[in-house]
């Protein structure tokens, strides 16, 4: 049999094709075909499962559990239909979180995109230092978002915070004025700014690597051809740089809508900045009404979902050099 | 170059049949592991895991244990919020998370309900242990004690004396009503722009604020059917949110305090000598916080102050940190006979640094054996006969125990006291939000 198949392997093709030795040399050729097609599943296996574990069976437990009501203080579950998520709506503390949460996302999304493309930009050059520049632009996206709101809590603090000292210094506002928890957008603005800080270097690290791959030659046909520096940032870098800032975008919608941390650490349970995340988690594991935070879970799921969904819409485009 | 978004089709029947086959061995695997109750009675060999929201102990000192017991200690510190979500998700889940952890006095009630804890007089003599431990009862679910309180968190009084005298004060108040005249002469006198100290920050802190002043004015928060008892604005529970609330608007309190939670007060404010006065800390902060010079500039000016109330010095509330033993542990016996070593009397001397600091453990404020801070009073603990003579008449903050849903109550007590400090509600719409989530809550 191996005999035959080495045979077969070197005969010319009209020899293989003898309807003697068809069957002997085929089953050889089926059985490398059937591994060459199944190896790529079996190499993805490990990952799929892995998925399927812990992202499509809690996302499919928490899809039906929403439906229930779920709560070990008022045992059994029970289906209970939309009663979930008519109790979420009739909630203040979540229709305030909610409008919290989307000021956290568009102004979070648009500003660190923007400044992500700035970064990347600046960053896209040579230049003597950059290397340091990229660590250190990198360092707030390392930091966890607690050690981050500890860190601003005494930035931000009225009675001995840095911003106060300054701004009293500069007669610019008293000692001790209130900046968290007193005016709420000033309180929201505030937390998205800390938030911003510290998903910027992502999005610029994003939008970089996606300049990086821009050839040169497009730009110095440009400056051939008369292009200023801006227009051929308006024409060649953003354009090609699409695939990269969609990313970026997609990845700073899903951190300012799950945002936590930063509310929770600079503004405590306080409705003034509370997140819609923060809320899930009173909901869940203070009040131990899970069917309410499955529901809650699940709203902010098909959310983040569908807003991404339109981001790569609009703003994602392959690219082929 | 530029293309249309979406890429090419995957041969969706094979890794459909992937995902299926995946998700029926990962559905099977979830089936068999479920977890049960019913730990080993192993008390040798064995290594428990102990998970509270602190450092260590001394290594000598657990390992002084593991020779006298040949029980490990695998020790998780993990911060009080991420701790109690471990608790509940694992407890739900029902799996294994730790042998023994800790058990808030305020989730008692939940927690004592939910059945989540072990019965601690399975394991110990807890009828013994409750004349030399007040606190017990703060443990106490439907009769079952579900954790020994290692330290002695009770609600106490502090005064910066210093500031005090610079106003000319000589003696100090024993009501209420003395305090704030007290703390308007500091401001007036300019020794200090605003004397008092209180925590408006959205957070648990504040809760317990409220709690212990109203607690000093004669009332109670709750009845033991869990109706609201501050609903009149001639109950002790409203005039005690009046009374914070108006503090802020006439800046006795800083107008910054309405983002400082309880420990950044002490630590900025309190420990820094800018406040003359908190009326609701926190026991043993004296020797743990105000005379550490590493954080403290008011070395030995703190002192605590039986809590002025309504006519006279007032009881103390407690709001200790307990320790118990999840039904999903796996060596509970193990773990019973750690508790035991952990919150003895002889141990918990050993913690304060009363037998040499090798053996204090710098987590620990106060012991919860009454006998073991007698002990430490006729040492050197800063105000330690005060501490004793106020741990000996502590009250728990709910005579029935914590109801189950205090988590829920705690968060509408907190962020409603927050919202009339900024100015958001009246002290009458506060109160109100607070009595009708209470109703809803309790019926």
């Amino acid at each position: 049999m191996k005999g035959s198949s080495l045979q077969d392997e070197t005969q010319p093709a009209s020899a293989a094709a003898s309807p003697h030795k068809r069957p002997v040399a085929g089953r050889p050729r089926t059985v490398r075909k059937v591994a060459e097609k199944g190896l790529p599943y079996l190499l993805v296996s490990p990952l799929a499962l892995f998925i399927i574990g812990l992202a499509l069976i809690p996302a499919a437990f928490t899809i039906i559990q929403s439906f229930y009501r779920v709560n070990p203080l008022d045992p059994p579950t029970r289906f209970d239909g939309f009663g979930n998520f008519r109790k979420l709506w009739a909630d203040d503390a979540v229709r305030t979180s909610i409008g919290n949460t989307a000021f956290y996302v568009i102004v979070g999304v648009a500003l660190s995109t923007v400044l992500g493309i700035l970064f990347a930009t600046v960053l896209r050059k040579k230049f003597r230092g950059r290397s340091v520049l990229i660590a250190v632009l990198i360092l707030p996206w390392a930091l966890p978002g607690v050690v981050e709101g500890i860190l601003w809590t005494g930035i931000f603090d009225p009675n001995n915070g840095l911003v106060n000292s300054v701004l009293s210094s500069l007669h610019l506002a008293n000692q001790g004025s209130v900046l968290l928890g007193e005016n709420r957008l000033l309180t929201i603005t505030l937390i998205e700014l800390v938030q911003v800080w510290q998903i910027t270097p992502l999005s610029a690290l994003l939008v970089l690597a996606a300049m990086q791959v821009i050839p040169d030659e497009l730009y110095e046909a440009a400056e051939i051809d008369g292009c200023s520096m801006f227009a051929s940032f308006w024409r060649i870098t953003l354009p090609l740089a699409r695939p990269g800032i969609a990313i970026a975008m997609v990845q700073s919608l899903i951190a300012t809508l799950n945002v936590f941390d930063q509310p929770y650490v600079l503004n405590g349970a306080a409705s003034t900045g509370a997140s819609i995340t923060e809320q899930t988690y009173f909901i869940s594991f203070q009040n131990l009404d899970f069917g309410e935070g499955y529901a809650l879970s699940l709203i902010i799921t098909v959310v983040t979902l569908l807003i991404s969904l339109v981001v790569v819409r609009a703003v994602y485009r392959r690219i082929d050099y | 170059m530029l293309g249309s978004p979406g890429g090419k089709r995957g041969r969706i029947r094979t890794t459909a049949a992937v995902a299926a086959a995946g998700a029926a061995a990962l559905a099977l695997a979830a089936c068999g592991s479920s977890g049960g109750s019913g730990g080993s009675n192993q008390t040798s060999g064995v290594t428990i895991t102990v998970a509270l929201a602190a450092d260590p102990p001394p290594k000598a000192e657990l390992d002084a244990f593991t020779k006298q017991t040949g029980i490990h200690v695998k020790w998780v510190n993990l911060d009080w919020d991420s701790l109690q979500t471990k608790i509940s998700a694992a407890a739900t889940a029902k799996t294994f998370f730790a042998d023994a952890t800790d058990v808030d006095w305020s989730r008692v009630g939940q927690l004592g309900k939910l059945g989540w804890f072990y019965p601690m007089s399975q394991y110990m003599n807890t009828k013994s242990l409750s004349s030399d431990m007040p606190q017990l009862a703060s443990f106490t679910s439907d009769g079952k004690v579900i954790g020994i309180p290692y330290d002695a968190s009770f609600m106490v009084t502090t005064v910066n004396t210093d500031l005090f005298s610079k106003a000319g004060i000589t003696s100090m108040p024993t009501t209420l009503d003395d305090y704030t005249n007290d703390l308007k002469k500091i401001q007036s006198s300019g020794v200090s722009q605003h004397p008092l100290n209180i925590p408006f920050s959205a957070a648990e802190g504040l809760s317990t604020y409220w709690y212990e002043t109203t607690g000093a004015l004669g009332g109670t928060i709750l009845d033991s059917s869990g109706k609201p008892q501050f609903a009149s604005p001639s109950s002790p529970g409203y005039k005690a949110a009046e009374w914070m609330v108006n503090a802020i608007k006439t800046g006795l309190v800083p107008a910054g305090n309405i983002n400082v939670a309880d420990s950044q007060g002490e630590q900025t404010l309190m420990a820094k000598g800018q406040v003359a006065s908190t009326y609701s800390d926190y026991s043993g902060v004296i020797s743990t916080l105000y005379n550490s010079p590493k954080s403290s500039t008011v070395v030995n000016k703190i002192k605590y102050l039986p809590t002025p109330g309504a006519t006279g010095t007032a009881a103390n509330l407690s709001n200790p940190d307990g320790i118990g033993i999840p039904v999903q542990a796996k060596y509970p016996k193990a773990a019973a006979k750690f508790i035991e070593w952990f919150t003895s009397a002889k141990q918990q001397l050993e913690f304060t640094g009363a037998n040499g600091q090798s053996k204090a453990w710098s987590a620990y404020t106060l012991p919860s054996h009454l006998s073991a801070v007698q002990t430490m009073a006729k040492g050197n603990l800063a105000g330690g006969t005060t501490l004793s003579a106020m741990l000996a008449k502590s009250k728990p903050v709910f005579e029935g125990g914590a109801p189950s849903w205090y988590p829920a109550f705690s968060n509408a007590v907190y962020t409603n006291l927050h919202a009339a400090a900024t100015g958001s509600k009246s002290v009458a719409q506060a109160i109100s939000a607070i009595v009708s989530a209470t109703n809803g809550l309790s019926s």
